[in-house]
C-alpha cells in the first residue's frame, strides 16, 4: 500500500454556519494542534480553515489500513477537539482520496468550489495554511508538490479562462463601474456621503484600487471622522456638499436620508463648473440619495444599488460559463499530478533493485577473484568464470523463481505477465541468440572467457 | 530589387512629372485587401462569441496586411505612381497611413472596436483606388502640391483615426448610459476617458498638419494662375474651422465626451466630401 493524498473537510455546501463556526481553527490553534494531528499514520497534513470551509489535506503513511486510520484518528480528534459528537460530525464530513482528494484540492485553490466562484481570497488563504504547516514541519514532499501543484493550477485558471473576471459584489463593482468611465482610478478623488457600513465596505475597496484623496462627508461628524481614518481620507462638514463635487470624481452615496440629497440643478451646477468633467455616482442608498433623471445630464453616470446588482449578477453567469474550462485544467492538472506521483512511487523500488543487484554482483565478484587468484591454467579460470555467471543469475532469480513458485494458481498468470513485461522475455530471447550468432560469427580474438560462457549460455 | 535601388526609383518617381495614372493592381494590393478583410473578422470576433485567439491575432494580421498595403504602394512608386500623381492614389496612401496611425498610436490600448472601424474602412477605400475607373494626372504639380496632398492625406488620416475612436466612445457612452452589462461592450473597450483624450490627442497632431496643408494649398493654387473658389475650398475652410473650434472649446470651456466626439465626426464627414468631390471630378469629369 502506497502514501495517499486524501481530504477530509466540510463547507459550506452542506454545512449551516452554526457548525462551521464550531469546527473552525485559529492560527494560533493550528501551530499547537498540527504536530498532534499528523501522527498515527498520517505522514503529512496541514489545515484549511476560513469562514466557508475547514479542510483537513493530509498524505498517509505506506502501510495497510493506513487511509481508514489516519481518517479515523482525524475525526476522533476533531470530535473531541472541538466538542461535537462523532454522529453529528460524520453528518457533514465528506472524505476524499487519491485522484479524487487532488482534484479537490486544485478545485479548491482555484476557487470552483467557493461560494462566491472564482474569489481570489481562497487562494491566499490556503497559501497561508500551507505556510504555516511548512513552519509547522508537517508539509512533506507529496502534499508540498500537490499544493505548489494547486498554486500553479489556480493561476492559470485566472489567467486562462474568465472564472474570476469581474466584479462580485456590490462595493468592487462600484470601482469596477468607475473604471470603465476612467480607465484607472489612481489619483481620482472620492467622496464618500454617508459613514455607514456599506460607505465603508465601498471605501475599502475604492483605497485599495489606489484612488487618490477620499473625502468623507455624514451629518454625523464623529463617523466621518472614523470613516475617514479608517480609509486614509479626509472628513470634511456636510454644508460642503455641493463645493466637494467639483473636485470628486466618483462619489459614493450611501446615506439614510428620505429625500435625494443630490438633486439634478445642483449637479447641472456643478457640472459646469466643473467644465463637464465626467462624474461617476455610485447611489447604493434605498431609497435612492441622487435623483434619477441626474443620469441623462452630460458626463454624469449615475448607476443605483439595482445597476450593481445586476452587474454582480451577470459577472457571476459569466464566471459560471467559464468554469467548465476552468475544470478542464483541473483536470489535466491533477493527471499532471497523479503522473508525477507515479513515477515517484518507483523510485524507490528502482533503488532498492540496483542495490540489490549491484550487492549480489559484487560479493560474487569478490568470490571469483580470490578464487582466480589461485587458478592454474585456463580450464580452471573458465570453470570459475562460469560458475560466477551461474551463481549470479541464481542468486539474482531466486526470490521471482520463488514468488513464482509459490503463489496460489489464480495468481500465477498475473506474475507471469508481470515477468514477461518486466524483462521482455518474447523478445529478449530472440535478441539474445542474435548477439551470441554474432560474437561467434566475428569470431572475436578478445578474452576467449566471454565466448565460452555465451556459447555455454546460449546452449 | 535591392533596397537603395528602390529608394532611389521612389526619390525619382517624385521629382519626374508623372507619365502613368494608374498601373496594374500588384499582387501584394490582393494579399493586403484579404488579410484586411480576416483583420476585420478578426476584430469584430471580440465584440461575438468566437475563440480568442482570434481576437489575439487580429493585430497581427493588420499589421501583415499594412505591410503588404506599403510593399503595394512601393512598388506602384517604383512604377511613377507615387500618392502625389491622382487622388485614387492619395486615396490608397490614406488607407494606409491610418492603419499606420492606428498600429502605432492606439498600441496597447483596448481599441477592438476602433480596428472593427478602421480594418474594413481601410479595404474599402484601397479597393476604390485601385479598382475605380482611371482619371487624369494632377496637372502643374510641383514640390509644393505633393508636400500639400501629402501633409492634407497624413491630417485627414489622423481626424480619420480620431473618428474611430469617437465612433467608439459614443457607442461604448450609449452603452453604459442605457446600463446594458450584459453585452460584449460593457466587457470589453477601453475606458470613456482615455477615448476621448486618445481622440483630442490625435486632432491635435492632425490639426496642424492639415493647417499647414491648406496654407501650402493656397500658395499652390495661386501660384498656378487666377485662383478660383471651388465648393472643396469652402468644405476645406470649414473643416479646418471645426477642429479649429473643437481645440480652442476643449481648451476654454471644457467640451468633451459626447459633443467632442460628435464634433470630430462632423469634421472628418466634411474631408470626405472633399475626397469625394476630388474622386468624382478626377475620375468622371
Amino acid at each position: 500500500m502506497a502514501s495517499e493524498v486524501f481530504v477530509l473537510g466540510l463547507s459550506w455546501q452542506k454545512t449551516p454556519v452554526s457548525v462551521r463556526e464550531k469546527i473552525s481553527f485559529t492560527d494560533d490553534e493550528l501551530r499547537e494542534k498540527l504536530t498532534e494531528l499528523c501522527q498515527m499514520t498520517i505522514a503529512e497534513l496541514m489545515v484549511i480553515s476560513t469562514c466557508n470551509r475547514v479542510e483537513i489535506y493530509g498524505v498517509t503513511t505506506n502501510t495497510s489500513e493506513s487511509l481508514v486510520n489516519a481518517t479515523s484518528f482525524l475525526r476522533q480528534h476533531l470530535s473531541e477537539m472541538k466538542h461535537i459528537s462523532i454522529e453529528e460530525l460524520s453528518q457533514y464530513l465528506y472524505e476524499k482520496h487519491g485522484r479524487d482528494a487532488v482534484e479537490h484540492i486544485f478545485s479548491v485553490s482555484s476557487a470552483l468550489d467557493s461560494l462566491v466562484l472564482g474569489e481570489t481570497q481562497i487562494l491566499g488563504q490556503i497559501k497561508s495554511a500551507y505556510g504555516l504547516a511548512n513552519n509547522e514541519t508537517t508539509i512533506g514532499p507529496l502534499l508540498g508538490r500537490c499544493m505548489e501543484h494547486s498554486f500553479k493550477t489556480a493561476k492559470r485558471v485566472r489567467t486562462e479562462t474568465d472564472v474570476s473576471r469581474g466584479a462580485a459584489n456590490i462595493s468592487s463593482v462600484a470601482v469596477e463601474l468607475a473604471n470603465k468611465v476612467f480607465g484607472s482610478l489612481a489619483g481620482r478623488n472620492v467622496l464618500i456621503v454617508g459613514a455607514g457600513k456599506m460607505s465603508a465596505l465601498a471605501a475599502r475597496h475604492l483605497r485599495a484600487s489606489g484612488c487618490g484623496v477620499i473625502t468623507v462627508l455624514n451629518r454625523s461628524e464623529g463617523k466621518a471622522v472614523a470613516l475617514a481614518n479608517e480609509v486614509d481620507g479626509i472628513a470634511k462638514p456636510w454644508s460642503e456638499l455641493e463645493d466637494q463635487l467639483l473636485s470628486s470624481d466618483v462619489v459614493i452615496c450611501s446615506t439614510g436620508s428620505k429625500e435625494p440629497i443630490l438633486k439634478v440643478k445642483s449637479l447641472k451646477r456643478a457640472m459646469k463648473k466643473r467644465r463637464h468633467k465626467p462624474l461617476t455616482l455610485i447611489d447604493i442608498a434605498v431609497p435612492r440619495d441622487v435623483e434619477a433623471k441626474a443620469a441623462d445630464l452630460d458626463g454624469v453616470y449615475l448607476f443605483d444599488v439595482d445597476d450593481l446588482q445586476n452587474v454582480v449578477a451577470e459577472n457571476i453567469k459569466e464566471r459560471h460559463r467559464s468554469s467548465k474550462d476552468a475544470l478542464l485544467i483541473v483536470k489535466e492538472e491533477t493527471q499532471s499530478y497523479i503522473d508525477w506521483l507515479g513515477e515517484k512511487k518507483v523510485v524507490p523500488t528502482i533503488r532498492a533493485l540496483r542495490n540489490y543487484f549491484h550487492q549480489v554482483a559484487k560479493n560474487e565478484a569478490i568470490l571469483a577473484q580470490k578464487k582466480l587468484v589461485s587458478a592454474q591454467g585456463t580450464e580452471e579460470q573458465n570453470a570459475i568464470v562460469d560458475n560466477l555467471t551461474e551463481r549470479l543469475v541464481n542468486k539474482l532469480l531466486h526470490p521471482a523463481m520463488k514468488a513464482l513458485k509459490d503463489q496460489k494458481k489464480e495468481n500465477v498468470e498475473e506474475l507471469i505477465q508481470a515477468a514477461d513485461k518486466l524483462f521482455d522475455l518474447e523478445n529478449k530471447s530472440e535478441s539474445i541468440d542474435t548477439e551470441t550468432k554474432d560474437i561467434e560469427a566475428q569470431n572475436i580474438e578478445g578474452n576467449p572467457m566471454v565466448i565460452h560462457t555465451l556459447r555455454k549460455k546460449s546452449t | 530589387m535591392t533596397l537603395p535601388t528602390l529608394m532611389t526609383s521612389l526619390i525619382d518617381g517624385l521629382n519626374v512629372a508623372p507619365k502613368l495614372v494608374s498601373t496594374a493592381p500588384s499582387a501584394a494590393f490582393y494579399v493586403a485587401v484579404f488579410a484586411y478583410g480576416i483583420a476585420t473578422i478578426f476584430y469584430a470576433s471580440a465584440y461575438i462569441q468566437c475563440p480568442d485567439w482570434m481576437k489575439k491575432s487580429a493585430k497581427w494580421i493588420l499589421v501583415a496586411a499594412f505591410v503588404c498595403h506599403g510593399i503595394d504602394i512601393g512598388l506602384r512608386g517604383v512604377e511613377g505612381v507615387h500618392p502625389g500623381t491622382s487622388v485614387r492614389e492619395s486615396i490608397g496612401f490614406l488607407s494606409w497611413v491610418v492603419v499606420g496611425g492606428f498600429l502605432i498610436f492606439l498600441r496597447g490600448q483596448a481599441m477592438a472596436m476602433v480596428g472593427a472601424l478602421v480594418a474594413p474602412a481601410t479595404m474599402a477605400m484601397l479597393i476604390a483606388a485601385r479598382l475605380s475607373p482611371t482619371g487624369g494626372p494632377v496637372t502643374g504639380l510641383s514640390s509644393l502640391g505633393r508636400i500639400h496632398i501629402a501633409l492634407a492625406t497624413g491630417g485627414v488620416a489622423i481626424f480619420a483615426l480620431a473618428t474611430a475612436v469617437s465612433i467608439a466612445y459614443l457607442v461604448h457612452e450609449k452603452n453604459l448610459k442605457n446600463k446594458k452589462f450584459d453585452g460584449v461592450l460593457f466587457k470589453q473597450g477601453a475606458a470613456l476617458e482615455t477615448m476621448d483624450q486618445i481622440s483630442a490627442k490625435l486632432v491635435l497632431v492632425g490639426f496642424p498638419l492639415f493647417t499647414v496643408a491648406m496654407v501650402l494649398g493656397v500658395l499652390w493654387v495661386t501660384r498656378r494662375g487666377v485662383f478660383t473658389l471651388k465648393i472643396e475650398h469652402v468644405l476645406s475652410l470649414i473643416i479646418w474651422m471645426l477642429f479649429g473650434y473643437l481645440i480652442g472649446t476643449r481648451k476654454i470651456h471644457g467640451t468633451r465626451g459626447r459633443r467632442a466626439a460628435w464634433l470630430t465626426i462632423s469634421g472628418f464627414l466634411f474631408s470626405m466630401m472633399v475626397v469625394a468631390v476630388y474622386f468624382i471630378r478626377r475620375v468622371w469629369g
